[in-house]
């Protein structure tokens, strides 16, 4: 057998599902027990379960406790991906286990081999698939001031804000905390402080609420915290898992918008800094020159002014290794340093700035509330596919 | 195959041999690549982190830029990040007429127009060389087959999250295919942890610690899993894991060592490029070893 | 031994608006919830709440549709206060920060719902129930006055030497431990009974804890008999669709693609009221115009596509996730199934129980306020007004009263319970069995058109049931979140519920609302123009009877 038939064979994924590989067994389920009582660690078990493909990875579950052993510890409720009890991590993807389809996690798992069930991940588990939200999920959610903070007394009947501005903020409204944007956060993992998406999203629901009237406050406290709106990589796991289609990674980076653009909170995380810096680079030479974006990006992002913070001045000079680094290497020389050449028609680049800036307001299409204007099967593209693969 | 060709900026900046090794690629792969130098940055995500519209009328430019490559059969870029904020952009022009007509309307004076069409792609050359060139042509191309090399795959987050928006529904594998180059070239994929997480670069200036502590256990993980190399088909993780080695090891407290190549530096070699024209000798952890088990393999 | 004036059982809508109500009287308050409270089915309601809030509209027009909705079973007392409170309500939720829909203008805006007379249902997109609850949940956070015991399940209600209602035992599900919690007053809102059903809309905690608990404290349970079937729910599984599909204009075909509800509501058609709906659609299935699979269909494709994909998000979910349906081109299967009960704790219209110191709201109470059907988008609102009204009526109760002392010997009794089933060897049936076999019987005999005869063979197997559950071993023989043993003990609620229902589906011999008997196809107001009240005594509930309260609508012919 060729490689390549290898590679081809070994991949043979049908995208839907094709319902069970085992017609006898219908499907294997290997769970990740953990009996904290027992004194032993965490182990393995299989179970048979014999469900119609259209049914959930929480249906069978369910079918495990119901007819081999009800002692599996998960937690769940609703069934249709509304309470948000039912986190778990399925062939490493933390998803609902109510709506993750079986044949689906089957055909990902790949032909015979069992749909690996886990708990969440960056979070203690306290037994089987149930782990300690309290202590991470929830502590970080009570962090961002979770309530609404209006200015002085609310008026006599409602308050009048633009229909869309609530619109806009149901997109985060619809979190369920389920946590499984904080079981996948890949910042999580390596900084354990990090306010993390759940709660930044959790942020923006205030941030973005025309009733709030501690915006500034907000965006400042999130954007100054160390572990807070710049502690984020942008890696868009949050938005891979979301079961809601919240986008919580696109609600940090709306913080990051409103904290630089609306109230240019200069920020000691270099936030504002960094941003300012490439945004302005793009607008003098069309392309990034990255020997500046490192002493442009601490302080307020422009290396003239200079006014930089004590914090970033020690973050300068703790990145200076790896610019000499670069010049050794031969990989940079001292000319592209200094010199970076503008684009031919530099112009026109400028010329999309300076339109774009003189329109005042920001224009911002989001996905989540334009259910396009196109033409129909367009639209069903952008929305209807969303979770096609999740 | 003619190509509008978006090499972006990091690959003519910091890692100018990511630049070199693709132009001598292209040729042996039967690549025409125009390369797109009126084009602007592609924002990286930070400008639409700023400006959502700027960053996606600086890319419709781009895209509208590539469209009007004469004969081209579609733009290839050979960074990630420029493929995750450039389909970021184009999913917004595409989901509604109203949003594209206004950004048309600014480029309008430039004489340009970003034209909405299902057969118009933009892909990473990682994608091209499977879904355009072919695994079986490419395997037919391969002088030296990398063998006895394990080489542990990076794919990062941009060219692989969110699916939804990353052609995931027509090319459901597309996670896989840096496992599929290395195999097809000879060489052994390294399975591993780290490989389609973050390389924490987009934090580098605002977080320090969290991004290199991302990159150190990573390139610690594909250690200890055994690879001679990494690879990846993104210059900005390349910075983080490559140029930034040596803190990554301090803040995961352990030596790390361990060379990454870019992608098309590893076709290159299996095409029979040398490393030093492939620009291997400017990295910043030395690629020798790799460079010796590749001329044993010739040797033999 | 925590104390706390006031405990409420339950953190669904109207436990924690209970909670928030006492606590902002100056009381000390204990909210204990079995999951946690952001979790409770309050989330499910996802069309939204009604009020009369529109200049236009009047709270006595709101309490009228209901009236007609209840087909007058309803305590016009009780209606009046929901709907003349409704408004101020929303408004508070709305300042303390729910996102409700808005006009262009930017006020409040409302969608059309069934049985109402007037557009009078406020919303958010289809989560109205999760961003109130959501919502309600922050002032909680907020509110460090209020304990919570999130994940503790309440097993039996304490009552001191009199009799009065002086706490409850709870057990923490995290350790296993248990307290006995005292209080001057206890709220119980506990939500409804679904699961006993199946399939049901409900979720896997709707288990009728608190209507059982109250029951075998001594509270009589009203009208239980009267239990909803939604006219939209998936086959099979039993998910809801939301009536705001209907609400924002979808059709109700039948297999040969006729919008057959013009020979039963020629005026209302699809917003005629929940029952009107259900037995019209059971009817076509019955005579054969269904699909194969015993369903029919709900064309949503005639609503605008933005306008679903902007306020029906949901439902496009469930569609696409649970039945592989695009509810934006094609019509999805649905039928009648259960999903919510009129009938509860019988209480007044401050949530007082016959208990002295037991309260009821929301779901597990029957002020009644729904009668013999509910009409939608009025369950939030009964949550909500019902639940503050018995926080801040147990406050006030409790106010200058000395922390009572619980007589007896409950919690070592329950703990013993609990142990029993825990040691016990298995013999006889799984859990799992004697719920699948209550779920079929009661789905098959006891829904949209019941007679005599099938609902005697239903207490017939629901008492057997009671037995064998006495005797029912677990797997799981832990402390930490041994969710076995409290499946037993819901089971065993659950089976007192079924009981419940059952009898007075037999009791009333005629049909109202949600209840039809076939063998007594007719309303009969000069017999049953009464409530049916259920007392615990012995083997079987004790029969007796109360009036309906009347203010100003004296019962008409119901037609939509």
């Amino acid at each position: 057998m060729s490689i390549l038939d290898k590679i081809l064979g070994r991949d043979e994924e049908p995208a839907d599902g094709d319902g069970p590989k085992n017609e006898a067994a219908g499907y294997t389920l290997k769970i990740r027990r953990y009996d904290p009582e027992s004194g032993e660690t965490a182990f393995w078990h299989e179970y048979d379960v014999d469900i119609a493909p259209e049914r959930s990875v929480l249906d069978g579950i369910l079918y495990a406790k119901d007819h081999e052993d009800a002692s599996i510890g998960i937690r769940c409720s609703c069934r249709a991906a509304i309470c948000g009890s039912c986190g778990v991590r399925i062939n490493g993807k933390s998803a609902l286990a109510c709506n993750t389809r079986i044949s689906d996690a089957q055909a990902k798992a790949g032909r015979g081999k069992p749909i690996v069930v886990e708990p969440m991940g960056n979070m203690p588990v306290l037994k089987d698939l149930i782990v300690d939200m309290d202590a991470v999920h929830w502590k970080k959610i009570q962090r961002v001031v979770p309530w609404l903070l209006p200015d002085g007394e609310p008026p006599e009947r409602e308050y009048i804000v633009p229909a869309e501005s609530m619109i806009d903020v149901t997109q985060s409204m619809a979190c369920i905390q389920c946590g499984v944007c904080v079981s996948a956060c890949l910042s999580l993992e390596v900084d354990p402080e990090f306010v993390g998406p759940a709660a930044l999203a959790k942020a923006y629901r205030f941030v973005g609420d025309p009733r709030d009237g501690q915006t500034e406050e907000r965006l400042r406290d999130l954007a100054e915290d160390p572990h807070g709106m710049y502690d984020c990589t942008h890696c868009f796991a949050c938005i891979e898992v979301c079961p809601k289609d919240v986008a919580p990674m696109d609600q940090i980076m709306r913080l990051r918008r409103r904290a630089t653009g609306d109230y240019e909170i200069k920020d000691k995380n270099n936030g504002y800094g960094h941003g300012k810096a490439f945004v302005d680079m793009i607008e003098n030479w069309g392309t990034l020159h990255e020997a500046q974006m490192l002493p442009r990006s601490f302080g307020d992002g422009s290396m003239i002014k200079g006014q930089t913070e004590p914090g970033a001045v020690k973050q300068l000079v703790e990145a200076l290794p790896t610019a000499i680094r670069g010049l050794k290497s031969g990989k940079v020389t001292p000319k592209a340093v200094l010199f970076h050449p503008k684009l031919p028609d530099q112009d026109n680049v400028r010329k999309i700035y300076k339109a774009i800036e003189s329109q005042g307001e920001r224009l911002e299409l989001n996905l989540y509330i334009v259910a396009d204007n196109s033409a129909d099967e367009e639209g069903a593209m952008a929305e209807g596919t969303k979770e096609g693969l999740a | 195959m003619k190509l509008a060709y978006w090499p972006g900026c990091v690959s003519r900046g910091f890692t100018p041999e990511l630049h070199g090794s693709m132009a001598l690629v292209a040729p042996k792969l039967g690549l025409e690549l125009v390369e797109l130098d009126r084009a602007s940055c592609c924002g990286a995500g930070v400008i639409a982190e700023h400006n959502q519209e700027l960053a996606d009328t600086l890319n419709a430019r781009t895209f509208a830029l590539a469209q009007g490559v004469d004969g081209a059969a579609g733009m290839m870029n050979i960074c990630s990040t420029c493929q995750g904020a450039q389909s970021e952009c184009q999913e917004r022009l595409d989901a509604d007429s109203g949003y594209r007509d206004h950004i048309n309307g600014t480029l309008s004076d430039q004489g340009l127009t970003y034209e909405k069409s299902g057969e118009w792609w933009n892909k990473n050359f990682m994608w091209l060389l499977v879904e355009e060139i072919g695994l079986d042509k490419l395997a037919a191309k391969v002088v030296r087959p990398l063998e006895g090399l394990r080489i542990a795959p990076f794919y990062g987050c941009y060219i692989v999250r969110p699916t939804h928006r990353l052609g995931f529904e027509a090319h459901p594998n597309r996670h896989k295919y840096l496992d599929h180059l290395i195999e097809i070239l000879g060489a052994e994929s390294v399975s591993y942890a780290g490989s389609h997480k973050c390389c924490g670069f987009p934090v580098i200036t605002m977080n320090r610690a969290t991004s290199l502590r991302q990159a150190g256990r990573h390139l610690a993980d594909a250690i200890d899993a055994g690879a001679d190399c990494l690879v990846t088909p993104c210059p900005l993780c390349h910075l983080n894991l490559d140029m930034q080695q040596p803190d990554a090891a301090k803040f995961v407290e352990r030596d790390l060592d361990v060379p990454v190549l870019h992608l098309p530096q590893m076709v290159g070699l299996a095409l029979g490029l040398e490393p030093k024209e492939l620009g291997m000798d400017k990295h910043v952890v030395k690629t020798k070893d790799v460079q010796v088990k590749v001329a044993e393999v010739a040797a033999a | 031994m925590p104390q706390h004036d006031v405990l409420v059982i339950g953190a669904g809508l109207a436990g924690q608006r209970a909670a928030l109500a006492a606590a902002e009287t100056g009381a000390s308050v204990g909210v204990i919830s079995k999951v946690h409270p952001v979790r409770s089915h309050s989330n499910a309601a996802a069309g939204g709440i009604n009020a009369a809030l529109d200049p236009e509209d009047s709270w006595e027009s709101h309490a009228f549709d209901t009236v007609k909705g209840s087909d007058y079973l309803g305590d016009q007392d009780a209606i009046e206060v929901m709907c003349r409170e409704a408004p101020d309500e929303v408004l508070r939720l709305e300042h303390l920060g729910v996102t409700f829909h808005r006009s262009d203008e930017g006020k409040l805006g409302t969608r059309a719902f069934g049985g109402a007379s007037a557009a009078r249902t406020y919303y958010v997109a289809d989560i109205t129930g999760q961003a109130l609850l959501h919502v309600l949940y922050e002032q909680l956070m907020k509110h460090d006055e209020v304990t919570r015991y999130e994940e503790w399940f309440t097993t039996a209600l304490a009552r001191d030497d009199s009799g009065r209602l002086a706490g409850a035992v709870t057990r923490n599900i995290r350790d296993g431990s248990l307290e006995l919690f005292t209080a001057k007053a206890v709220i119980l809102a506990t939500g409804g009974n679904g699961q006993i059903f199946n399939p049901t809309t409900n979720a896997l905690i709707c288990t009728g804890d608190g209507i059982a608990m109250a029951y075998r404290a001594g509270a009589p349970l009203m009208d239980m008999e009267m239990v909803q079937y939604h006219p939209t729910t998936l086959a099979g599984i039993g998910l809801l669709i939301t009536e705001g599909a209907r609400g924002e204009g979808a059709h109700l075909l039948n297999a040969e693609g006729e919008r057959f509800m013009e020979n039963y509501a020629p005026n209302k058609m699809e917003l005629a009221s929940r029952d009107v709906v259900s037995r019209a659609e059971q009817t076509e299935i019955n005579e054969g115009r269904g699909f194969p699979d015993g369903t029919v269909a709900l064309d949503i494709t005639v609503v605008p596509r933005h306008r679903i994909l902007q306020s029906l998000r949901e439902i496009v979910n469930v569609g696409r996730d649970f039945a592989g349906v695009d509810i934006t081109s094609e019509p999805i299967h649905i039928k009648p199934g259960n999903h919510y009960v009129m009938g509860g704790i019988k209480t007044d219209i401050d949530g007082q129980t016959d208990v002295p110191g037991l309260y009821a709201a929301g779901e597990c109470a029957c002020v009644s306020v729904h009668g013999g059907n509910r009409l939608g988008a009025n369950s939030l609102l009964d949550t909500l007004i019902f639940g503050r009204r018995s926080g801040v009526h147990a406050a006030q109760m409790g106010r200058g009263m000395a922390q009572p002392t619980p007589a007896g010997s409950e919690l070592a009794r329950e703990r013993e319970a609990i142990q029993s089933i825990i040691s016990r060897d298995r013999s006889g049936r799984r859990l799992s069995e004697i719920k699948a076999e209550m779920g079929k019987v009661m789905d098959e005999q006891v829904s949209v058109f019941r007679d005599e005869e099938r609902l005697r063979g239903a207490l017939e197997v629901v008492k057997r049931l009671q037995e064998e559950v006495k005797t029912v071993a677990v797997d799981d023989k832990g402390s930490v979140f041994n969710q076995d043993v409290l499946g037993a003990l819901e089971l065993q609620f659950m089976l007192d519920n079924a009981e419940c229902i059952v009898m007075g589906a037999i009791e009333r011999k005629e049909s109202r609302g949600a209840q039809f008997r076939t063998d007594f196809p007719e309303r009969n107001d000069d017999e049953w123009l009464k409530h049916i009240n259920l007392t615990a005594d012995g083997d079987i509930p004790a029969v007796s009877y109360s009036d309906v309260t009347m203010t100003q609508w004296e019962p008409e012919e119901r037609t939509y």
